[in-house]
């Protein structure tokens, strides 16, 4: 039974009902909890001892760097399903993350750079996570570069697959980066094995925000991924009786 | 050995495949100078990254059509039918490659390295980082330029470089430990590690690329 459920899954034409069901609901409680969260984090939480209020960023900038490398694991999931099972929903997927995955990259770079003039004194560090988060900014617009120019679609997401793959080495080198090197980032706060360092008032938006970005990139995530869908499959009756 | 041997006199054949990329390297190294006014200290300090550099491009130089001719002229199909398995000629042909670059390169860059810091140490312990680390860039810009066969290598180079930009922090890292006489030979290690994974994944990664172009 859940062979079945998968294989009918990844059809395109079942995701599509699937997340058009899902959508709104996605939506609405992402925003919720995202606005909930950004007016709980900038008018309800205490001010920082050291950074005053210029730390109310950490509401953005955290959950956009948290996303943009989760995004990337998803596409290293999806690719390795591809290239394995040939399942043509997650080529389809992999093509339609980048550019989100590009737009929260640089969401968490520019954040990151406005932190950086309180705490730092400088837009711009050559630190690891620094060098490393814009590593990851450019290999998202390679990988959307190399599907573009390629005018065999099957290939197209066969190479991007195989990139995707091999970048995917980047991550735990964004991740480990502030433990590996001395960097002028901080290290985590926030771990599994130890208890976070930060106060639990700022802790509590944190979180909320972070699965209201979540949802909200999931939510973009959905409507590129149709738009693709749509374009790649534009011959099939099934799409013809669905627009 | 017949693969070997024949992918050696192709290279060998083509002068400009190999001796363009190590004339652009003496250049590069010795336009630096001329174009740096600091004291003597300065210009060690600016030396390495332009070393590092250097080496990138002029590897990134030499694989620009590695792959291209042999797909032109369709020998790149007979290797794919060969009986040698093709990600065993690739590695081959990146070996011979860094045998006639890679290794002229980094001897020329120790020497160079001799010139700049006076030091027989400097250049000692920089040479066998220079070996590693230009298999190392030859290796990923030949990936880069088997996905991007057909579409010209400068996209190829342009995917490929975020994958070389945590390996240049190391390298420059690797400087700084050799200065003040800390862990160089773990930096070895490391590199040598990356490079045994990389030696054997890349040309795998590179045949199935190929055979997907080839389809």
């Amino acid at each position: 039974m859940i062979k079945k459920f998968i294989h009918q899954f990844a059809s395109p034409k079942t995701y599509l009902k699937q997340v058009d069901k899902a959508y709104s609901f996605i939506f609405f409680t992402s925003l919720s909890i995202y606005l909930i969260a950004i007016f709980w984090g900038l008018l309800l939480t205490p001010e920082d001892f050291v950074q005053g209020h210029s730390y109310r960023i950490i509401y953005l900038h955290v959950p956009a760097s948290f996303i943009s490398q989760s995004l990337y694991l998803g596409m290293a999931f999806a690719s390795a399903i591809f290239l394995i099972w040939k399942v043509k929903l997650s080529a389809y997927l992999v093509r339609s993350i980048a550019p989100i995955g590009a737009m929260t990259t640089f969401i968490a770079l520019v954040s990151g750079s406005i932190w950086g003039i309180p705490t730092w004194g400088t837009w711009w560090a050559w630190d690891a996570r620094i060098i490393s988060t814009l590593i990851l900014f450019i290999m998202y617009l390679g990988l959307i570069s190399l599907h573009d120019s390629f005018t065999n679609n099957e290939k197209a997401d066969k190479f991007l697959a195989i990139l995707v793959l091999v970048g995917s080495v980047n991550i735990p080198i964004i991740k480990m980066s502030v433990e590996w090197w001395s960097t002028l980032h901080q290290s985590a706060s926030i771990t599994i094995t130890q208890k976070p360092a930060i106060d639990p008032s700022m802790l509590y938006p944190l979180f909320a925000s972070a699965i209201g970005f979540t949802g909200l990139v999931i939510c973009l995530v959905i409507l590129s991924s149709k738009l693709h869908i749509l374009d790649r499959e534009r011959n099939k009756s099934w799409v013809k009786d669905y627009v | 050995m017949n693969i070997l041997y024949f992918e050696f006199l192709k290279l060998r054949k083509k002068s400009r495949g190999w001796l363009g990329p190590i004339l652009v390297f003496i250049l590069i190294m010795t336009a630096f100078p001329l174009t740096v006014e600091f004291l003597n200290e300065d210009l060690e300090q600016a030396f390495f990254s332009i070393l590092w550099i250097a080496v990138l491009l002029v590897m990134m130089l030499a694989t620009e059509d590695i792959f291209l001719e042999d797909f032109n002229d369709g020998s790149l199909e007979q290797l794919v039918i060969h009986t040698e398995s093709l990600s065993f000629v690739i590695g081959v042909k990146i070996l011979i490659y860094w045998a006639l670059i890679g290794i002229p390169v980094s001897v020329i860059g120790s020497i160079y390295c001799l010139g700049i810091t006076s030091s027989y140490e400097m250049a000692l312990l920089i040479f066998p980082v220079l070996l590693i680390s230009s298999y190392i860039f030859l290796n990923l810009f030949c990936f880069g330029n088997s996905l991007t066969l057909t579409k010209g290598s400068v996209l190829g180079t342009l995917i490929t470089m975020p994958l070389l930009l945590p390996l240049l922090v190391v390298l420059g890292k690797v400087v700084i430990a050799i200065n003040l006489g800390l862990n160089y030979f773990d930096f070895l290690i490391l590199l040598l590690g990356v490079l045994s994974i990389i030696i054997v994944t890349i040309p795998l990664i590179i045949s199935f690329v190929i055979r997907a172009h080839l389809e």
